[in-house]
């Protein structure tokens, strides 16, 4: 086996970040997520390996907070576009755990399927090594097993590290993009056997089988009034989730120049869907809510064929009025439907 | 606290049962015993499930503008800092006084189920649970300000160490330092808008950062972009803010806001003051910064 | 397919603006085409997303095509996007990207006898249909027009309305508006009574109709009244829309997303989602 030792971490990032930006899970101050590792401080920062996972998921790495679109000059009737902002630069997101690469899959279900392929998007996706972590201590907010995920497999993943505690990371290839990158850091492995540990089970699980299909009938179901009426659509499930991608394009310009750019946006927020004249689908709290559970388990399956959730229990963690996902879905299952 | 559980509990029954109220709103158990959430309960069977413990944290004042526009009779169980938000609702004339039925609670000082749910999360690996909430040891009003019923008994305030002990800190450091801080604190903001959604006072019915003509601060998180939306924010809290602090507890990033909104306490307070928000309800009633009179301080301006 | 000069479904193309029209106070049509002629090919009830570069996008349905020289827009002002839009003059240029969606079904109404049903500025979507049956009239039957305003001054595509279509081949064109004004000498009522009162016969007829959503919902209660089936009725709707490729999420009906795999349904499909729209 190819066993990467604990004490040479610091000197493979590195090394990988010589010739791409590294992102990896640290806590930085008083937050967790996964930041370049250039900008690593001793001060203020520290490494999250070893820690279950961080609060902000690494969709970030591929699908920006906020992205500069294209910039444009406007010279009364005359309107050039300048530059497209499309970044093709390498990158690596490095410890990331099963449940958050799964949440790339369905990103990727998303914007490089069904007739266009998200420039944006596509340039960054292709330029992404991932180096997973594998997940032998779930948390107790932890359902992944029930949505499809295997927290010690990530098949995804171009390059797999398996924990084997003192004996250092289990190195394993997965892909081409995981050989190129291994080649980088050959010098820093070492040959020897170890022995894994026995993963600990996931303790939470929820029967999901069923539910997309059952939920054709539920639109009317008196479970969504119950469910969202603490729901104050503050909008934190969305900006931690890691499969959640919605997205506004706005404009920015000063005088004759200017950008458009793309942020993330919340199924959340009433202003996702008013219409110019006033007309709004979704002007409700408990419509938006249920627009975000039906999104999750039942539209993205139907169009996509895997959920839109990866179980990693991060929304139940968060949410400030207590909306648990789990007990959604275990109430849909025992829901009775008129025949 | 399970005393007043249970008077809690048979308060709502008689509500429930006699009609003198369609909706009664408390707490109930989470997945976890360190975890407390908001609970609507409607009938006298789903009122069995309310309870008042130590993680009874949530300000239920908020969920009432979700009813504002309705006609139904709702209870409410307060404490002194969820109290002072129901104030701030009248106040704002976005409720009306004749609706509620409001269960005072003296407040012993909380636990922050966040807090909790996290440090049991797996994601943190250093356990961040306080003996006392973070926003409850800047608490100055435990005992709730106004009611139709009162439990428990009257609480000391639970502020811990000097009140303003922070803001005078940062107003203590030179200017170009006391900049890079909040640069830097600001920066981190993911513009979730979840602090807006907590708050109590946010309550307009179409808010500055939703405008679109014009569009008065832009949705990149850049560092500018994000100051814009924290300071224009505090400043329309000025002399409104109740410090409930519950902007700062759902803040995904940590980003002190307090300090801001604590800021502004403090020099309203001291220019248009004495002047404390939501401490008592009059009819009529407006905070500072919404009244003109003559002999308003200017010599800041 | 997307824009010829950019691989990038989400960077517009610029065109120039040849020429605008006033139709109603406040509805403005905009030719545009750029130096080859027309952007891009366009099938009717497909859309564009246009672009002002300082203010914004928004996607509009485009009203016709006229071959090679340029693409139409009718676009009413309701918000900040559109107000802008009407303030600039002829030269002026822009962004176009598209086209989007499915567009409507020109083949399979072939032979059939039409029926189109419109309210306000929802005559631009199904215009681009009513030219094309009008440009391909041996293909379909009889046509049949019912449109309806706020007053007179609202109706759009007045000459064609009142000069134009009546006199084409086995056609019938039924205007109303919603009140009574002293010049006007035609039906005074809301559209969807209009219809009813007018009791069109469904046998081999498509009922094809676009409006305010309110309206579209009566309508198509009447149709469904009248014995219409279910594939026979055809509408075209309208959500908030930012990116137009599927991917923003925001207009999405259950798990259809108006931009790409509407926005034109049968009712056969339109009951097969929530009713969120």
């Amino acid at each position: 086996m190819k066993v990467l030792n604990k004490n040479k971490i610091d000197a493979v990032l590195n090394r990988l970040a010589e010739q791409s930006e590294v992102f990896v899970p640290m806590q930085r101050g008083p937050q967790s997520g996964f930041f370049a590792w250039k900008s690593f401080e001793n001060k203020t920062d520290k490494l999250a390996l070893d820690v279950l996972n961080v609060y902000l998921p690494p969709k970030n790495v591929v699908l920006p907070q906020t992205e500069k679109m294209y910039s444009f000059q406007q010279e009364g009737v005359e309107v050039k576009i300048e530059k497209v902002y499309e970044d093709p630069n390498p990158k690596i997101i490095f410890g990331i755990r099963g449940c958050d690469a799964q949440g790339i899959a369905c990103l990727d279900q998303a914007f490089l399927t069904r007739g266009y392929e998200d420039g944006f998007y596509k340039a960054r996706r292709e330029a992404t090594t991932i180096i997973a972590n594998a997940c032998y201590a779930p948390g107790p907010n932890c359902f992944c097993t029930s949505m499809g995920g295997n927290p010690a497999e990530v098949p995804t993943a171009d390059v797999l590290l398996r924990d084997a505690g003192e004996q250092g990371y289990v190195w394993e290839s997965q892909t081409a993009k995981g050989q190129a990158a291994t080649e980088k850091i050959a010098d820093l492995l070492e040959d020897k056997q170890v022995t894994l540990p026995s993963a600990k089970p996931v303790t939470r699980t929820v029967n999901y089988e069923g539910v997309a299909e059952k939920l054709k009938g539920m639109f009317e179901h008196p479970i969504w009034a119950k469910y969202s009426e603490p729901c104050q659509t503050c909008g934190i499930c969305t900006y931690s989730c890691p499969t959640c991608y919605c997205f506004d394009i706005q404009v920015k310009n000063w005088g004759e120049e200017g950008y458009r750019f793309r942020c993330y946006d919340s199924c959340m927020y009433r202003e996702y869907t008013l219409m110019a004249g006033g007309h709004n689908p979704r002007e409700a709290t408990v419509e938006r809510f249920r627009n975000r559970f039906l999104h999750k388990l039942q539209f993205f399956n139907e169009r996509y064929g895997t959920p839109l959730c990866t179980g990693c229990g991060r929304c139940m963690v968060v949410c400030p009025a207590g909306v648990s996902i789990v007990q959604i879905i275990n109430e849909i299952k025992e829901a009775e439907l008129d025949a | 606290m399970k005393e007043i559980t249970n008077q809690i509990q048979s308060i709502a029954q008689r509500l429930l049962e006699s009609g003198q109220v369609e909706l009664f709103m408390a707490w109930e158990k989470g997945d976890f015993d360190y975890q407390s959430k908001p609970y609507f309960a409607r009938t006298v069977e789903e009122s069995k499930k309310i309870v008042f413990d130590k993680y009874s944290i949530h300000n239920l004042s908020n969920a009432l503008l979700k009813y504002r526009d309705g006609h139904e009779k709702i209870g409410i169980v307060v404490k002194g800092c969820d109290s002072r938000g129901i104030v701030r609702l009248l106040e704002d004339k976005q409720f009306q006084r004749d609706r509620l039925y409001i269960v005072g609670v003296c407040c012993p000082g909380m636990k922050d189920p966040l807090q909790a749910m996290r440090d049991n999360s797996g994601f943190n690996p250093q356990p961040e649970s306080t003996e006392l909430a973070n926003k409850c040891a800047q608490c100055i009003q435990p005992n709730p300000v106004i009611y139709d019923e009162l439990l428990g008994t009257e609480q000391p305030a639970h502020l811990q160490g000097e009140r303003f002990g922070r803001v005078n800190a940062i107003e203590n450091m030179p200017v170009d330092e006391r900049y890079r801080f909040f640069a830097d604190v600001l920066s981190k903001c993911i513009r979730c808008y979840a602090c807006r959604q907590a708050c109590v006072a946010c309550n307009c019915r179409s808010c500055v950062f939703d405008e679109t003509k014009p569009q008065w601060v832009g949705r990149e998180t850049s560092v500018g972009d994000n100051m814009m939306y924290h300071l224009v924010r505090a400043s329309h809290m000025a002399g409104r803010c109740i410090e409930c602090g519950e902007c700062e507890r759902v803040c995904p990033v940590n980003i002190p806001l307090m300090l801001l909104n604590q800021k502004l306490i403090k020099d309203v307070d001291k220019f248009y003051g004495p002047y404390e928000a939501g401490m008592k309800y009059e009819e009529g009633a407006k905070p500072p910064l919404s009244r003109y009179k003559e002999d308003d301080p200017d010599d800041f301006i | 397919m997307p824009n010829d000069n950019t691989l990038n479904p989400l960077v517009p193309s610029i065109v120039e603006v040849i020429d605008i029209v006033d139709e109603t106070p406040d509805v403005k049509t905009f030719y545009v085409r750029n130096e080859t002629g027309v952007p891009f090919d366009v099938m009717p009830g497909q859309l564009a997303m246009v672009s002002l570069m300082p203010t914004g996008e928004a996607m509009f349905s485009v009203s016709w095509q006229e071959e090679k020289e340029h693409l139409q827009f009718a676009i009413k002002r309701v918000g900040l996007m559109t107000d802008e839009l009407h303030t600039i003059e002829v030269g002026q240029k822009i962004g176009v990207r598209g086209p989007y969606g499915n567009g409507f079904p020109v083949e399979p109404c072939k032979g059939k006898d039409m029926l189109f049903i419109a309210g306000g500025i929802g005559l631009a979507p199904l215009r681009s249909f009513i030219k094309y049956c009008f440009k391909n009239r041996a293909d379909y039957g009889k046509i049949q027009i019912i449109y309806g305003s706020r007053s007179y001054a609202d109706l759009c595509f007045k000459d064609e309305l009142f000069n134009q279509w009546p006199k084409e081949k086995d056609t019938e064109v039924f205007v109303t508006i919603d009140n009574p004004e002293e010049a006007w000498k035609g039906n005074v009522g809301f559209v969807p009574s209009y219809l009813e009162q007018l009791n069109p016969d469904p046998s081999g007829k498509i009922a094809v109709s676009c409006g305010p959503p309110i309206m579209i919902k009566f309508v198509l209660k009447a149709l469904e009244k009248m014995g219409y089936t279910d594939e026979q009725v055809i509408t075209t709707l309208e959500m908030r829309m930012k990116c137009g490729i599927g991917k923003c999420g925001r207009c999405n009906i259950g798990s259809e997303y108006i931009c790409l795999d509407g926005p034109v349904f049968n009712l056969a499909q339109l009951k097969q989602l929530p009713p969120e729209w």
